[in-house]
């Protein structure tokens, strides 16, 4: 009924408007008809909800051209700098994207609005976690770094950054629900509709807002050996993600909105308002989710190895300085050459370090493939337990030889039996 | 040879005179594409926007209805010819006013009689060289600065 009516409501105004340019002949006439006719078509093109209203619409669109096209000269110069052609080609693109919008609804049976609902639950959700995020992190400035409150908040700072990893990628993937798994197939329409939706949805900025909070949280908290397993894992969860997200955006070109060329310019949006950036070439924001991830991956490398390093350090154990894995690695071999090569005591390397800090703390982030690796670690576990291992040496032989002399001396003397004399001979 | 010097520096200085005259641009055109319909605002002012002009209309409501108040509140359609005349008309007027653009002032430049009993439904349409105005569908009139050129029943 309301398709009915609306339809009935266009046909009216376009045939009404053609009606009193027809009698009255008025430019001005002309002009006013054209644009009320555009703005209710245009009304109308984006509250349509189904196939047969786009339909009808699509008619009366073509009406409107038709009655307007011999007024397409002075249209052009009513409407600079816009022309009769392009505001036509406007209407026709809008009018496509809500048919493509209410054709998904209907044969992929996926009702946007449920997603688009589940869109404004999950974002705010995640400003409800980055309000929390702001009162734990101030909450952390006011306590004792040993105390266990801190240990506390850090818990749960890591917690919520880490529900808000996972609330984002959710946006992203409802976001990217209806459009179906083969990106690269779907049309310009669909790929202009996605772009829109991850506009609406603010996408990149809240991904990048996403690795800029793990960043800051690097940045002013001190770790726990323990603690870095998990932001290891939180590290390569949400690099792993971007990388797939990154992956459907060069599938739906939307890259031209959102991932362009550095330093080419590009629309973007405000961190929490729409605001339009125009003016120099800036960076693109998928090129601003690179750079702080790239940031972030070297700050979680540099605080691990700075407090592994420190380990030794505060034990007066002295070992080459060592940034990565591979230094780290070269400087256990070298180290344990060392003390083989010289046969210092390794006690406080083998049971104060090794064995009491880095295999029971550091040890589950270290096998991390991110990290040493399980591989490398057993063989360094492997090379540190050899130095335990009694070696013998000159002085060992020695006692021990000692030891068999003095064994063999007492059997001698007292384990061998006298000699019975030889019996009496007797005389006839 | 004192008079040769007296003639040369008169040409001279005749040749400089020229060379100061001012800058003339031609073939300007200054037709709008499209008449503006105007409210005359309570304080009999008229504005066409942000880069048109904007004037009071109390002198033509006083030469057209011998009435200083008699347009506030009602509509005038404006229109700027090729030529760069300011043709203006509305309902209930007799005339076509053609106004030429000096330094702080429009200036009458005729006045054209087209409806002895007012017009109804004016509209005026850039056609150049003329402009063309209409009254309804009763007729359309071709104008130029100064009479109506020709005229067309419905």
């Amino acid at each position: 009924m309301r398709t009915v009516l609306l339809v009935l409501l266009v046909c009216s105004l376009v045939l009404g408007a053609s009606l009193s340019v027809q009698a009255q002949r008025s430019d001005f006439a002309i002009k006013q008809g054209f644009e009320e006719t555009y703005k209710s078509l245009s009304k109308s093109v984006e509250t349509a909800v189904n196939v047969a209203e786009l339909d009808s619409l699509k008619t009366a669109i073509d009406s409107c051209e038709a009655r307007y096209s011999r007024h397409e000269k002075l249209l052009d110069r009513v409407l600079y700098p816009e022309t009769f052609a392009s505001k036509m080609k406007a209407l026709r693109t809008t009018h496509a994207l809500t048919y493509d919008r209410v054709y998904l609804i209907t044969t992929q049976g996926v009702k946007l609005e449920e997603l688009e609902m589940r869109i404004l639950y999950l974002t705010n959700r995640i400003d409800t976690l980055s309000a929390d995020r702001d009162r734990l992190a101030a909450e952390l400035k006011t306590l004792q770094r040993s105390s266990t409150e801190y240990r506390e908040v850090i818990r749960r700072l890591q917690a919520n950054l880490a529900a808000k990893d996972r609330l984002i990628f959710a946006l992203v993937d409802t976001v990217f629900q209806p459009y179906g798994k083969d990106l690269s197939k779907a049309g310009d329409i669909q790929r202009e509709s996605l772009t829109r939706q991850m506009e609406k949805a603010n996408i990149l900025n809240r991904v990048e807002g996403v690795a800029t909070d793990n960043v800051g949280f690097l940045q002013t908290t001190t770790l726990q050996p323990k603690d870095y397993a998990s932001a290891v894992d939180q590290y390569q969860l949400f690099s792993n993600r971007w990388q797939g997200l990154r992956e459907k955006l060069i599938a739906a070109s939307v890259a031209g909105t959102s991932t362009a060329p550095e330093g080419a310019p590009v629309r973007t949006k405000g961190k929490e308002s729409g605001v339009t950036a125009t003016g120099p070439p800036r960076e693109s924001p998928a090129a601003r989710v690179d750079s702080i991830l790239g940031q972030w991956g070297e700050r979680l490398q540099l605080a691990f190895w700075r407090g592994l390093e420190k380990e030794f350090a505060d034990r007066g154990v002295t070992v080459e300085p060592f940034h990565d894995a591979a230094g780290f690695s070269s400087s256990i071999k070298a180290y344990v050459a060392k003390v083989q090569k010289t046969g210092e005591d390794p006690s406080v390397f083998v049971n104060d370090i090794w064995k009491a800090r880095i295999d029971k703390e550091w040890r589950e982030a270290l096998v991390k493939p991110a990290m040493l690796g399980a591989q490398e670690y057993a063989t360094l576990d492997k090379l540190v337990g050899e130095l335990s291992r009694p070696t013998i040496d000159a002085k060992m032989i020695l006692y021990a030889v000692i030891l068999v002399v003095l064994v063999a001396l007492i059997w001698w003397f007292f384990g061998r039996k006298p000699k019975s004399p030889p019996p009496p001979v007797r005389g006839n | 040879m004192n008079r040769i010097a007296h003639i040369f520096l008169g040409i001279t200085s005749v040749t400089l005179l020229a060379s100061c005259s001012s800058l003339t641009i031609e073939n300007v055109q200054y037709d709008w594409p499209v008449e503006s319909v105007l409210t005359v605002t309570g304080d009999n002012m008229v504005a066409d926007g942000p880069h048109a002009v904007t004037f009071s209309a109390a002198g033509i409501a006083n030469e057209e209805f011998q009435d200083s108040t008699a347009l506030r509140g009602k509509q005038i359609r404006l229109l700027r010819s090729f030529e760069g005349f300011y043709f203006l008309t509305g309902p209930q007027f007799k005339n076509v006013y053609v106004f030429t653009a000096k330094p702080g002032k429009l200036t009458l430049k005729s006045k054209i009689e087209v409806a002895p009993n007012g017009l109804n439904n004016p509209a005026m349409n850039q056609r150049p060289p003329y402009v063309e105005l209409l009254d309804g569908t009763s007729w359309i009139r071709k104008l130029t600065s100064d009479e109506v050129v020709k005229e067309e029943k419905q």
